[in-house]
């Protein structure tokens, strides 16, 4: 929803009388507003051991890095009433803190998220509803999208859901540089990725088969086949199949792409320049454009409609052999592998073991794409806790880290989103429909403008960001604490030594292999 | 070959640069390089055609317009290919659109230039492999896994206490025994061999003396970076301002000679690094075939194309004519295009690494390429 602004200054005014009345009394507004200024932090403790424990791990993959003080409050999350004051814990009760952030992360809707809300409210295009879109510069929209995406990222509670958003972008990626994914992709974002990233596979997969966006970019709209002679547009069903469900090597045949593409024939967006404005981006299924000939996907027979069925008959099963074929690839076996190998990528290593694949795809399976249920399996593989700092940071995530470890106040301004983009990762440009990739190698050339942006950050040099290095290191308790704070772990000799000699401390620890990794 | 090298070869066998110039606006490939021979031709431009005498002659058929001489040693010495009635399949005559179009490959989301790059880098892409010369990366580039705006060499720095931070850094990247310790220094080398060039002055080699115009320094720039070694694959650079509608010759003359100008001295500074790097020249779309009112030419379909570099069988004009007779022309009066730039462009980016991957920067296209290089 948008905060309309006049309600927020009368809220403003009123806000010195309500501070007195309880939190949950208040206004929304208020609240969001109250949130702007709330997030000072004061002193906090790093990490004290010289290797990446369980807590800075989930920091590290459940989220995009700790923020001043994380560490010590998920510290506190495995600390029983028993435990003495200042004692040290046990790795098997830091992996218990650790596991309780896991379960509040796996939980957003219970996280107050109020300064992330107050910061995406800006972007006001984002709620625009889908036919509105249309009114506005796509420049606007897309910039509006990338820059509420990094604020999110760098400033949300719910770390777990936007690392799951991003995920998921990627897995059905949209460039929107196509046709009218200009406009389109703001509500595909929203409606598609958003609303179900931490939901149901299924729910996700039929929303993304019917998102305009979708059937605009995979050529969907123009799969159509009045008569015989005219050929389904394959696109959308090949990476359905590739991308989205099976895997490559998923086991599908040409054959299969080619009917489910007939099966999805019919369905259609409306576009730009044709027809009434108001029904721009309006998704429908046309059954004289359907194939309602027999069809076998996957092994599965679907029956012919004859055409002696009522009109109304004919809508209706034309339409729903989309459904058909969603739940026959999402329930297909190789799909479980296939997200399960993809998720393992992602938190655990570039090359996923295969122990944790079957064990999470199992989950997967059981129940039914519950992408909560899954994660929580993939959370309890002794791969995934083994796996500390063993990744390589994609850039978005470095930046994004970067501005969560130094507490950076940024609007998350176009300056920095012109760093991502000279790294080949600013949200919603990568061009095919795989999505960016999650491996390190293709990363690697980036380090330059990683040493740059940690010089311009730590100097203060980006316009609507700001630091205060002085004061983030008395709270870390001194140098060694912020660069442990940074690290998320006691640096090393070398590290110290760098840090002193470079005469840029905080930069070279942001351009540093140990920063790079997570 | 170890990780280092692998990124200083960014390419394979030899780092190889791609620069697109694109001229914005509709380039009117009719005037730049006329068909001497075609009668309609002359019956469709009374006033603005290029006369048979002042044409500088190709190959008995064509004639470079005179602003362009500066092209014909580089086409007499086979390094120069030329394509006529080239361009897209866009028939909008609307310049966003074309150029829109032109740049994706189609409508495909990202640019083919960002695609390609995509594709043939796996795990590769240096710090400077894409750079566009002006104040936007533009849409060939989207997608790209790492493109920049070139302003200035100063960019590529870490600021005024450099020397103290890349010594640091040095020390804790030397220590990393895997990819990143190699990307690590490879990054150090390419930011020394920039600190180095900023500390140069640049000399252009074998007298090559470029313009002071914005497109001459743009090439400059490109040509200094590619002698300096630094992993650039790919750079864009526009020369703006060809649509044409009225007095022709006062819009085009000046940028023809930009243009010619700027390629010829390129030519002559890059010398031996010619080998490696591929210049293409495109255009939204040509103009109209017959003449206006105004002394100009509208919106029309087919242009010229042109591509420069190393390999290149050139001294031609490549593609069929396919004449200039009433029912040749499409819509409302304009040159066909029988070459689609698609076709043009496979067989550099062939030549250039895409391997198998053609299919991914020009989706949903059959591929005809033309034999660019024989």
């Amino acid at each position: 929803m948008n905060l309309p602004r006049r309600s927020f200054l009368k809220a403003g005014a009123s806000m010195a009388l309500l501070a007195t009345a309880g939190c949950d009394r208040m206004p929304r507004e208020v609240r969001l507003l109250m949130a702007l200024n709330s997030k000072e932090t004061g002193p906090f403790s790093s990490p004290a051991g010289s290797t990446i424990d369980p807590i800075t791990h989930v920091l590290n993959r459940a989220a995009f890095g700790p923020r001043p003080g994380d560490y010590q409050r998920i510290l506190a999350l495995g600390k029983k009433s028993s435990d003495k004051p200042g004692a040290e814990m046990s790795p098997a009760q830091l992996r218990e803190a650790a596991e309780a952030y896991l379960a509040q992360q796996l939980q957003p809707e219970k996280l107050q998220d109020d300064q992330a809300e107050y910061a995406a409210a800006r972007f006001e295009t984002l709620s625009e509803p889908l036919g509105e879109l249309f009114e506005y510069q796509p420049e606007l929209l897309q910039n509006e999208l990338m820059r509420a995406t990094l604020a999110r990222a760098v400033l949300s509670e719910r770390q777990l859901y936007e690392v799951m958003v991003q995920f998921w972008s990627d897995h059905f990626n949209i460039d929107p540089s196509k046709g009218d994914c200009k406009w389109l992709k703001v509500a595909d974002d929203r409606d598609v990725i958003r609303k179900h990233a931490m939901g149901q596979f299924a729910d996700m997969l039929r929303a993304s088969a019917l998102s305009p966006a979708m059937l605009w970019y995979l050529d969907g709209r123009v799969n159509q086949r009045e008569n015989m002679s005219e050929k389904p547009n394959e696109n959308y069903a090949r990476e359905l199949l590739e991308l989205h469900t099976l895997g490559v090597h998923g086991g599908y045949t040409q054959k299969d792409v080619m009917e489910v593409a007939r099966c999805l024939t019919g369905w259609t967006v409306r576009s730009t320049g044709k027809g009434p404005r108001f029904q721009i981006g309006k998704v429908e299924f046309n059954p004289a454009h359907h194939d309602f000939g027999a069809k076998e996907v996957l092994g599965q027979r679907i029956q012919a409609t004859p055409e002696t069925n009522s009109k109304q008959e004919r809508q209706q099963l034309g339409s729903h052999e989309l459904e058909r074929v969603l739940r026959i690839a999402m329930r297909h076996p190789s799909t479980a592998q296939h997200i399960a190998t993809k998720l393992c990528r992602h938190f655990i290593s570039d090359t996923p073991p295969p122990t944790a694949v079957t064990a999470v795809a199992k989950a997967f399976a059981e129940t039914d794409g519950d992408i909560r249920a899954t994660l929580r399996a993939l959370f309890a593989t002794e791969d995934f806790w083994g796996s500390g700092g063993a990744k390589f940071k994609r850039p978005f995530t470095f930046v994004a880290s970067a501005l969560r470890a130094t507490d950076a106040k940024t609007d998350a301004s176009l300056e920095v989103i012109d760093f991502l983009k000279r790294m080949g990762h600013a949200p919603f440009n990568y061009p095919t429909p795989d999505g960016y990739p999650e491996q390190a190698a293709p990363w690697m050339g980036t380090l330059l403008w990683r040493w740059n942006f940690a010089v311009a950050l730590s100097q203060n040099g980006l316009k609507g960001t700001r630091i205060k290095m002085e004061a983030l290191q008395k709270k870390a308790g001194g140098e060694e604490g912020l660069m442990a704070h940074l690290l998320g772990r006691q640096a090393t000799a070398e590290e110290k030594t760098a840090f002193h000699e470079s005469g840029a401390g905080l930069a070279l620890i942001l351009a540093s292999p140990g920063f790079q990794r997570c | 070959m170890n990780s280092a090298q692998h990124f200083v070869s960014g390419n394979r066998d030899e780092r190889r640069t791609l620069v697109v110039i694109f001229l914005r606006g509709g380039a009117d490939g009719l005037n730049m390089v006329a068909p001497l021979q075609d009668d309609g031709y002359y019956r469709a431009r009374p006033r603005i055609a290029i006369s048979k005498s002042k044409a500088v002659p190709l190959d008995g058929f064509y004639g470079l317009n005179p602003l362009l001489q500066d092209l014909e040693p580089v086409y007499k010495d086979g390094q120069l290919a030329i394509i006529h009635a080239a361009g897209s399949e866009d028939d909008t005559r609307s310049h966003f659109e074309a150029q829109d179009l032109m740049e994706h490959g189609g409508l495909v989301g990202g640019g083919w230039l960002g695609r390609f790059l995509r594709a043939q880098t796996q795990g590769t892409a240096g710090p400077l492999a894409a750079v566009a010369l002006g104040k936007a990366v533009p849409e060939c580039l989207r997608g790209a896994p790492a493109a920049t705006v070139f302003q200035s060499l100063d960019d590529f720095s870490l600021g005024k206490e450099q020397g103290r931070l890349m010594r640091a850094l040095a020390g804790l990247y030397g220590r990393e025994t895997d990819a990143l310790g190699a990307a690590g220094q490879y990054t150090l080398d390419a930011l020394r061999r920039v600190e180095k060039l900023r500390g140069e002055i640049y000399h252009p080699s074998a007298g090559a003396e470029y313009g002071t115009d914005s497109f001459a320094t743009g090439l400059l720039q490109i040509a200094r970076l590619i002698k300096a070694r630094i992993g650039l694959e790919a750079a864009s650079l526009d020369l703006n301002g060809w649509d044409s509608h009225f007095g022709q010759s006062t819009v085009m003359d000046p940028l023809m000679t930009r243009l010619a100008k700027g390629l010829a001295m390129f030519y002559k500074d890059l010398g031996p690094a010619l080998e490696t790097t591929t210049v293409v020249v495109m255009t939204e779309f040509g103009r109209r075939v017959e003449e206006n009112s105004a002394f100009g030419t509208d919106h029309g379909r087919g242009s010229v194309m042109f591509v420069m570099g190393g390999g290149v069988k050139g001294g031609r004009v490549l593609g069929k004519w396919p004449g200039l007779t009433r029912d040749v022309l499409e819509g409302p009066g304009d040159l066909p295009v029988v070459n689609n730039y698609r076709n043009v462009l496979a067989p550099i980016l062939t030549r250039h690494g895409a391997g198998d991957k053609l299919d991914q920067v020009f989706p949903q296209f059959e591929l005809n390429p033309l034999p660019i290089y024989g």
